[in-house]
C-alpha cells in the first residue's frame, strides 16, 4: 500500500506529525494492525542500516525513533487487540559507574523499533538492580553498556552476578566504545555488538539458536 | 606563555600524555586528595615531571563546572552526576545562578584552583587550568540533548518547543559557571587553559543537518567558544582546545579558528592530514588511541612503536608542529594500572 510505504518514508525522515497522521489514517482505514507495526518496522530498520553506511548520524536516528514512539503510541491499542506481541523481551542499562547513555539509548531505540519490548534501566545500574528487572519483566536478553575503559570491571562484575544468579536461558549481551569481542568472551557475555544497528540481528540470533 | 613556546617545545620533540590521572590513582587517598589543592597540585607537579614536560595539565576533571553550577542551585554534589534538569527550565533559574556567581567556590573546584595556584609557584612549569566547555556541559545537564538541538537546528524555536527552549536556558547556564571557572583559574595563576569540548561532534550535531545550511554548529558550540576565548586573550591566556570526539574537517577548520596554541584531537584523526587544515601556528597535540591502551588485544606495545613511528614520521614530512601523546587523559583502569603506563612509555620513548 502506498499509505504504507509513505509511513516507512516518513519515519526515516523522521517527520512525526505525518508519522503520527498516517498511522492515524491507517488505524482508521482498519488496515491490519500487524501490517501498520511492519511498517514503521521498516522504517526503522533502513535507518539503521543508513546508519551502518555512515550515511545518517546519531541526531537523525533519535529523530526517527521519536517519529515511531509516537506512531506506537497510536498504534499499540490496535496492537495489543490484535494479540500481536513483542517479538522479545529486552532489559538494558549503563553498568555501574558509568553515565554516559547514548550508546545504551540507540541500542534501547534499535530494539524497540524492531518491535522489542525494552526495559531502560538508565546509568550507573548496578547488578543487583539488572537481575530484578529480568525476573520481574521475564526478559529474554539483557543488554549492558559501557563507554568509560573504567568502568569495564564493572560491565565484568556484572555479568559474573547476572550468570551466577541463574536466569535460566536469558542472554547477555554487551557493546560501547572501549568493548571488544575478545573482551565479551573474557568476561563471558554471550554476545556483543559492535554498533546499535547490529544488535538487533545479534539477539535475533541468539535468541534464535 | 608566548605561542613561540609550544612552537618550541614541538620543535624539540617534546612527547607527553595527558597523565595526572594515572599518578593520582597511585596514591592510596587518591579521592581525599582531589579535595586538597595543596596535594592536587603537587600531584599535577609530579606528573609533568614524571612525563619530562613543562606542561603542568591539571586532572581532565569535567564533572567540576557541572557540580559547581548545581551546587549553586541547593542540588547536593552526590546527586550532580546523575542530575538533568526537568522538562522546563524556569528562566528564574537563570538569574539565581547570576546571582550566586560570586560567592565561593565548592570544595572541589576550590582544590582545582588551589593546585593551579601551587603549581604556578614552580617557574619551571606552565600552570594550566582544565574547563569542560559550554556547548559539552549543556549536553550533561539534560535527559535528551541531542533531539532538541537537532530540532534547533531544524528550525524549532524556543517559543515553539519547551525542549529547545531547554537547550538554549542550559547553555545559558553552562556558559555562566564557565566563565566564573575560567576568572577563578586565571585569578589562581593559570598561565594556558585546556578547554575541553568532547561532546562537539557528530553525536550530537548531524553533519547531513549542516550540509543542507543549518548554523546550529555555530550558534551551540562556536558562539560561546568564541566568547570564551575573548575571555582567555583578553586575560593573555592561552587556549589549548581539546576535542576527542568524531568531527568533521569543517568542525576542525572552526575550532582552528579560535586561534589556540595547541589543538588537541582524538585518534579518530589523522594528524598528518589533519595538518593540512590547521595553520601552521597552532600545534597539533595527540593522538594515539590511548583509551584502548589497557587491553593488549585492542592495542600492543607492538602497535603504539608502530603508531607512534607513523605519526612521526607522516608529520615531519607536513612540517606542521606536533608534540606527541595521549588522545584524551590517560584514565587509569583498575588492574590494568601496569600494562597502561607500560604502553604510555614506550610512547613517550620508542625510536623513530
Amino acid at each position: 500500500m502506498a499509505e504504507l510505504q509513505e509511513l516507512t518514508q516518513v519515519i526515516i525522515k523522521g517527520n512525526r506529525a505525518e508519522a503520527k497522521r498516517l498511522t492515524q489514517a491507517a488505524i482508521d482505514a482498519q488496515v491490519p494492525a500487524r501490517q501498520v507495526l511492519d511498517a514503521l518496522v521498516a522504517g526503522m530498520d533502513e535507518v539503521g542500516r543508513r546508519f551502518q553506511r555512515n550515511e545518517v548520524f546519531v541526531p537523525e536516528m533519535l529523530i526517527a525513533s521519536r517519529a515511531m514512539k509516537e506512531a506506537m503510541a497510536l498504534l499499540e491499542p490496535m496492537l495489543v487487540k490484535a494479540g500481536i506481541k513483542p517479538e522479545y523481551i529486552a532489559v538494558i542499562g549503563a553498568v555501574q559507574g558509568d553515565l554516559h547513555d547514548i550508546g545504551k539509548n540507540l541500542v534501547a531505540m534499535m530494539w524497540r523499533g524492531a518491535n522489542f519490548q525494552v526495559v531502560d534501566l538508565g546509568t550507573n545500574v548496578p547488578a543487583e538492580k539488572f537481575i530484578a528487572a529480568v525476573k520481574e519483566h521475564r526478559a529474554q536478553v539483557v543488554g549492558l553498556s559501557s563507554l568509560l575503559t573504567t568502568t569495564m570491571p564493572a560491565m565484568q562484575a556484572t555479568v559474573k552476578a547476572i550468570k551466577d544468579a541463574g536466569l535460566g536461558s536469558l542472554k547477555v549481551v554487551v557493546g560501547g566504545a572501549p568493548i571488544t569481542q575478545d573482551f565479551a568472551k573474557e568476561i563471558g557475555a554471550d554476545g556483543f555488538s559492535p554498533d546499535a544497528a547490529g544488535a538487533v540481528d545479534l539477539v535475533r540470533k541468539l535468541l534464535a539458536a | 606563555m608566548k605561542r613561540q613556546y609550544y612552537l618550541d617545545l614541538a620543535a624539540r620533540g617534546l612527547r607527553m600524555p595527558i597523565g595526572t590521572d594515572l599518578v593520582l590513582h597511585e596514591k592510596p587517598d587518591h579521592d581525599a586528595i582531589r579535595l586538597d589543592g595543596r596535594r592536587l597540585g603537587a600531584v599535577v607537579a609530579e606528573a609533568a615531571t614524571r612525563y619530562q614536560t613543562p606542561l603542568a595539565i591539571p586532572l581532565m576533571d569535567l564533572t567540576l563546572e557541572k557540580a559547581s553550577l548545581l551546587g549553586l542551585l541547593g542540588i547536593p554534589y552526590a546527586q550532580a552526576a546523575e542530575f538533568h534538569f526537568p522538562d522546563s527550565i524556569a528562566a528564574e533559574t537563570l538569574s539565581i545562578v547570576e546571582s550566586r556567581l560570586k560567592g565561593p567556590l565548592d570544595v572541589r573546584s576550590q582544590a582545582h584552583v588551589d593546585a593551579i595556584k601551587i603549581v604556578a609557584t614552580d617557574r619551571s612549569l606552565v600552570s594550566s587550568g582544565m574547563c569542560i566547555g559550554p556547548f559539552s556541559l549543556m549536553t550533561k545537564l539534560l535527559a535528551d540533548p541531542i533531539t532538541p538541538v537537532y530540532m534547533l537546528g531544524a528550525g524549532t524555536t524556543a517559543e515553539e518547543d519547551p525542549e529547545v527552549q531547554n537547550v538554549e536556558r542550559a547553555l545559558a547556564l553552562a556558559e555562566m559557571i564557565i566563565h566564573r571557572s575560567l576568572a577563578r583559574q586565571i585569578e589562581a595563576g593559570a598561565k594556558a587553559i585546556v578547554l575541553a569540548e568532547p561532546a562537539a561532534n557528530v553525536a550530537y550535531i548531524s553533519p547531513k543537518q549542516l550540509e543542507t545550511g543549518s548554523d546550529v554548529w555555530e550558534r551551540l558550540v562556536m558562539q560561546p567558544n568564541r566568547r570564551i576565548r575573548k575571555q582567555l586573550g583578553d586575560a593573555g591566556v592561552d587556549l589549548i582546545f581539546h576535542c576527542c570526539g568524531e568531527i568533521t574537517n569543517q568542525m576542525l577548520r572552526d575550532f582552528a579558528s579560535l586561534d589556540p596554541v595547541m589543538l588537541s584531537l582524538g585518534s579518530s584523526r589523522k594528524l598528518w592530514e589533519d595538518a593540512l587544515i590547521v595553520p601552521d601556528n597552532v600545534v597539533l597535540y595527540g593522538n594515539l588511541p590511548t583509551k584502548s591502551f589497557y587491553s593488549d588485544t585492542k592495542v600492543t606495545e607492538e602497535n603504539v612503536i608502530q603508531m607512534t613511528r607513523e605519526l612521526i614520521t607522516n608529520m615531519c614530512r607536513t612540517g606542521h608542529p606536533l608534540i606527541l601523546g595521549s588522545e584524551c587523559d590517560v584514565l587509569s583502569v583498575t588492574g590494568c594500572e601496569c600494562r597502561i603506563k607500560a604502553k604510555v612509555d614506550t610512547m613517550l620513548n620508542c625510536s623513530v
